[in-house]
This record gives structure tokens, C-alpha cells and sequence, in this order.
């Protein structure tokens, strides 16, 4: 999977800004950032809060447009992209709608998106059996624990399997036990699917774990540090945290956001 | 993923329940002390007037003010046995057009009419209030200022106006009744359709949901519980509404002409069972609603 064959890129910012007006003045969200991402790759954002992660991630998505500079999603505008369903979204909060229940709440794209009745529940089934909760289909959002409410989010993010995945700190929230579960589930689905991932977080072991490469990011303003290549083989397990590599990539992280406050 | 989260809770729902059961304690306890107070404060309301009559020489066939409290034609509060006379006599026969039960109906039809006008004008209201903000500030204003004109004020002037159109009987009384009650539920449904959250408004974006999906899947069913609060305050204003325009008509039927009829007769012991009968429309149409609501919104936790 870290072997990319492909040379387009399947995101690529160029000189990409982003100013938000505030009350007397202007907050610089992003400045000149720049990176490419070629398809396959899990990429995670990591930087200080306020350091534009967020800006970044939904400028890809073409939820906010850019001040400054441009960028592509599958070699066509953001706007594009969002019209073709290319990528799917997971918030930093589940987002789930209260009055449907599991099932129906991994439905509700396949509803929007108008694809065959017949096929919807079968492919959301799937879904829910690919993060594990194929016997809460039934149960309504209240009566979920903060860890399978994001689950059944990232199940939603994937039923109409887009080819790129948005994830902005979904596991922000949770403890750290459910959150290295949820990490194994994610790398597994990430090889099982070949999707191309970009994941926000502010966990320095989180990434590296994850990763192909690792974006770091400082704040005032928000801009790229630099970026770090993973080089762990796959599959990766818990022993993968013992490699002495995984703590030489740490350290270099941890550098580079030492740089950026300093 | 593989292993199922530790928490997985139903655990809400008992609890609730049990919440819902000890309810019923405290207000069996307000309710038995209320009829345990009714004799003593009965005879402390009525004594002074039963004194004033025996001073004036008045033959009421008793001799002190406290015996001739529970004898009064027209009492402050009357004695159970004149309530329970009072009550026979304008309950039996029910289907009688000058029975209480028959007129409570006739009220309860103009008002729940009134209400489903109101619920349609509110629905209207709301979505363009949530759609264009021009539209809201062009009309909100005018909204309000319509509420604040005592609906005593308007109803013979709609009555009157309505019946050079033709309209005339229980329409009219349902109309004022939705003159007021619209007013909740349009800011209440204005409300409801505006909570859901931005992420789940950037959500449907990614998906590139049209206006109508993003209204028919995420903004009115996110709306429905504030739909069904303001229905609740909605429904009681419009039962004022029906009643204030039956007395300020002319009207032929329903509980507020048989209110006017009485308090004209100075009948005191039909006004009290008049009252309850309305309260108990009132608590009806709330409970009504209720129903409604939890048939509407099975999905919630039970509270
Ligand atoms: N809609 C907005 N309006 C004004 N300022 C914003 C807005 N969104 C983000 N910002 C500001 O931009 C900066 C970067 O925010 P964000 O991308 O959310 O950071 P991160 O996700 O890394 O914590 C912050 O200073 C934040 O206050
Ligand atoms: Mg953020």
C-alpha cells in the first residue's frame, strides 16, 4: 500500500492561504501551504490547536474557499469533486441524526444520493459489520457510547465508498483504550480498501502510527512545518510501537513543533 | 470494533421510568390536600355574603352566616352537593344542545380546527422565516405586533367581517382561535428548523444534498420536538381563542356562550362547572398533543 504506483496526485495544494476576518483584524488561518498527496496514502495532519488543520482539511472538502492560492481534488476543482461524491467526511463529532437509528443513519447518504433501494440496506450492513456494530442496527444514537456513535459516523463516511476519506480528529474525544482499538480498526480498513486517507489529529503516537507521511503544522500563523515519511512496514501492530524507528519519528515530530513555536 | 465497547447502555431507560412513577406521588398529595381544604375554605368564602343576606333580613331558611354558607343561590364557591346538582343538571342528557359535554365539543372542534390552521400558517411561516432573512426581518415585526392586539379586540371585527363572506358559525371561531395560536408555532418550528447542527449541515454539503433534501431530511425532522412544545402552548392559547370569540359573538353554541349566558344570569354554580369543563378540555387537548407526540418521536429517550 505504501508502494504508490499512480503519479497523479489525488490532492494537491499550491501556495494555498486562508484569512478569516475577526472583529478589529484578520486571523491567518493557513499560509502558503503547500503538499501533495498521491492516492493511496494515509497522511495525517498534526500540529498545536489553531494551527489551521481544520481550514485545510475542509478547504479539501470545498466547505470554506481559500483566500489565497489553489488547490485540486482528483485534478479538478474542490467544487468538482464535491459535485462527483468524491470523498467522504468524518467531523470531529458524530453528526448523527437523533430520530434515525444505526442502520438508517449509515443509509442517509444512499438516500441523498438517490442509489438503488434495493442495495441500501445490504451495503449499510456491511458497514456497520466493517466497524463492528452489526447488532446495534437497531439502537437510536442516545443509547450509543461516544466510541460507536463515531464508528457508526465513519461507517456513514464509507457506504458510498468514496475513494478519499476525510477525517477530522474523530477520535479526539474518546479514551485512549478505545482509541487504539479504534486506530487498528482503521489502518486494517485502510489496507482492506486501498482509500486514500487525510486524518487530523494532535497525537504525536497517533500519527506516526498511522501514517505514510506525517504533515506537521504550527500556528500564528497556520502553516506546514514540514512533513515526515513514515517508513513502517505493514501490516502494523501493537509490537509496531516498540520499533525503535516508530520513537525516531516521534522525536523528529516533536522537533518540528518545537520549531514552529519557538 | 472487534470488541465491543464496554458501554453499551439501555441503562437510561429504566431510570426514567421509574423518574415518571414518583411523579404521580406529589401531585396525588397536592390533589388531596386541595379537597381537603375545599370545605373549610368554601364556608370562610361564602360566610360573608351569607352574612350580608341575613342582615338584610333575608329569608334563606337558616339562622347562622356558617349554616347558610353551604344554601347560598349564588355562592362564591359552592357546597359539593350544589356542584354535583349543577353538574347532574347541565351534564344530563349529554347530547342536549344546552349541555356542557355537548357545548365542550363544540369548543374542542373549533379550537382543534383552529389549531390545524395555525399548525399549517405556522409550517408556512417558519420555513420562509428560516429561508430568507429579508422575508423575517420584513415580517416579524408585523408578526408580533399582530399578537399584541387583545384578541377581545378582534374578534367581533373578525366575526363581522368573516360573515359578509358567508362564514359564519363554528369557521369563525376557529379562525381567532388560529390568530393566536399560529404565532407560537411558526417561532417555534422557526426555531426547530434553525437547530440542527453546522456539522450536519457541512454534511449533507458533502453529499451534495439538494435544498429539499437538506429541508425534508435533516431541518424539519430536527424540528419536530420544538413543533410539538409550541403545539402545547399553542393549543391552550387557541382554546382561549375559541372561547373569547364564542363570548364575543353571537353564537349559538360552546362553552364560552354558555359562560356569557351565566354570568349574566349570575348563575355561580354553572359558571364553576363551565370552568372545569373547560379545564378539562384544556387538559385534554394537551394531552392530546402528548400522545401525538410520542407517537411522533418514538426515537428519543423516554423522559
Ligand atoms: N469560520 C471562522 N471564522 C473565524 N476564524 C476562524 C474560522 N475558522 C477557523 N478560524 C480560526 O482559524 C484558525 C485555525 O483554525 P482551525 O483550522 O480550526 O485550527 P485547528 O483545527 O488546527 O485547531 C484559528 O485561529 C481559528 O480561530
Ligand atoms: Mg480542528
Amino acid at each position: 500500500m505504501t508502494q504508490v504506483s499512480s503519479t497523479r496526485p489525488i490532492v494537491s495544494v499550491r501556495d494555498l492561504g486562508m484569512v478569516f476576518p475577526v472583529p478589529g483584524g484578520q486571523t491567518v488561518a493557513l499560509q502558503d501551504a503547500n503538499l501533495e498527496i498521491m492516492p493511496g496514502e494515509f497522511i495525517s495532519l498534526i500540529g498545536p490547536s489553531g494551527c489551521g488543520k481544520t481550514t485545510l482539511l475542509r478547504l479539501m472538502a470545498d466547505l470554506v474557499r481559500p483566500t489565497s492560492g489553489s488547490l485540486s481534488v482528483n485534478g479538478e476543482t474542490p467544487d468538482a469533486a464535491r459535485q462527483k461524491r468524491a470523498y467522504g467526511y468524518v467531523f470531529q463529532a458524530p453528526a448523527l441524526m437523533d430520530w434515525r437509528n444505526v442502520l438508517s443513519n449509515v443509509k442517509l447518504p444512499l438516500e441523498v444520493m438517490n442509489l438503488p433501494r434495493e442495495g441500501r440496506d445490504a451495503r449499510a450492513r456491511e458497514m456497520l459489520k466493517l466497524v463492528g456494530l452489526e447488532k446495534f442496527e437497531r439502537s437510536y444514537p442516545w443509547q450509543l457510547s461516544g466510541g460507536m456513535q463515531q464508528r457508526v459516523s465513519i461507517a456513514r463516511a464509507l457506504a458510498f465508498d468514496p475513494p478519499l476519506l476525510f477525517m477530522d480528529e474523530p477520535f479526539g474525544a474518546l479514551d485512549e483504550i478505545t482509541r487504539e482499538n479504534l486506530n487498528l480498526e482503521l489502518l486494517r480498513l485502510w489496507r482492506e480498501t486501498g482509500k486514500t486517507v487525510v486524518f487530523v489529529t494532535h497525537s504525536i503516537s497517533e500519527a506516526v502510527f498511522l501514517s505514510t507521511r506525517v504533515v506537521v503544522m504550527t500556528a500564528r500563523p497556520g502553516k506546514i512545518e514540514g512533513v515526515v515519511n513514515i517508513d513502517l512496514p505493514h501490516p502494523r501492530g501493537e509490537d509496531s510501537r516498540e520499533d525503535p524507528r516508530f520513537f525516531q519519528y516521534a522525536t523528529e515530530i516533536r522537533e518540528l513543533l518545537k520549531k514552529g513555536h519557538a | 470494533m472487534t470488541t465491543a465497547a464496554p458501554d453499551s447502555p439501555l441503562a437510561a431507560a429504566p431510570a426514567s421510568r421509574s423518574r415518571r412513577a414518583s411523579n404521580a406521588g406529589p401531585m396525588l398529595a397536592v390533589a388531596a390536600l386541595a379537597l381537603l381544604l375545599y370545605w373549610p375554605v368554601m364556608l370562610l368564602a361564602n360566610r360573608g355574603v351569607a352574612q350580608r343576606a341575613l342582615d338584610s333580613g333575608a329569608d334563606l331558611g337558616c339562622k347562622t352566616a356558617l349554616a347558610c354558607a353551604t344554601q347560598l343561590r349564588n355562592p362564591v364557591i359552592p357546597a359539593p352537593g350544589q356542584f354535583l346538582e349543577g353538574f347532574r343538571a347541565l351534564t344530563i342528557p349529554p347530547t342536549a344542545p344546552t349541555s356542557a359535554p355537548y357545548n365542550m365539543l363544540v369548543t374542542g372542534g373549533e379550537t382543534l380546527l383552529g389549531l390545524s390552521l395555525a399548525s399549517l400558517l405556522g409550517l408556512i411561516l417558519a420555513t420562509l422565516l428560516v429561508r430568507s432573512r429579508s422575508f423575517e426581518r420584513a415580517t416579524l415585526p408585523w408578526l408580533i405586533a399582530s399578537q399584541t392586539v387583545p384578541i377581545v379586540a378582534i374578534a367581533p371585527m373578525l366575526a363581522v367581517l368573516l360573515g359578509q363572506y358567508g362564514v359564519q358559525g363554528f369557521l369563525p371561531k376557529a379562525i381567532i382561535a388560529a390568530y393566536i395560536a399560529f404565532f407560537p408555532v411558526a417561532i417555534g418550528m422557526a426555531q426547530g428548523l434553525r437547530s440542527p447542527d453546522p456539522l450536519q449541515l457541512d454534511l449533507m454539503r458533502t453529499y451534495r444534498a439538494s435544498p429539499g433534501q437538506v429541508f425534508g431530511l435533516l431541518r424539519l425532522p430536527a424540528s419536530l420536538p420544538y413543533l410539538f412544545t409550541s403545539l402545547k402552548v399553542a393549543a391552550t392559547a387557541a382554546l382561549v381563542g375559541s372561547i373569547v370569540a364564542e363570548i364575543s359573538t353571537i353564537s349559538f353554541s360552546g362553552l364560552g356562550k354558555m359562560l356569557a349566558e351565566n354570568s349574566r344570569a349570575s348563575d355561580t354554580v354553572a359558571l364553576w362547572v363551565i370552568m372545569v369543563y373547560s379545564a378539562v378540555l384544556g387538559i385534554a387537548l394537551v394531552a392530546l398533543i402528548g400522545w401525538l407526540e410520542k407517537g411522533v418521536t418514538r426515537w428519543r429517550p423516554a423522559r
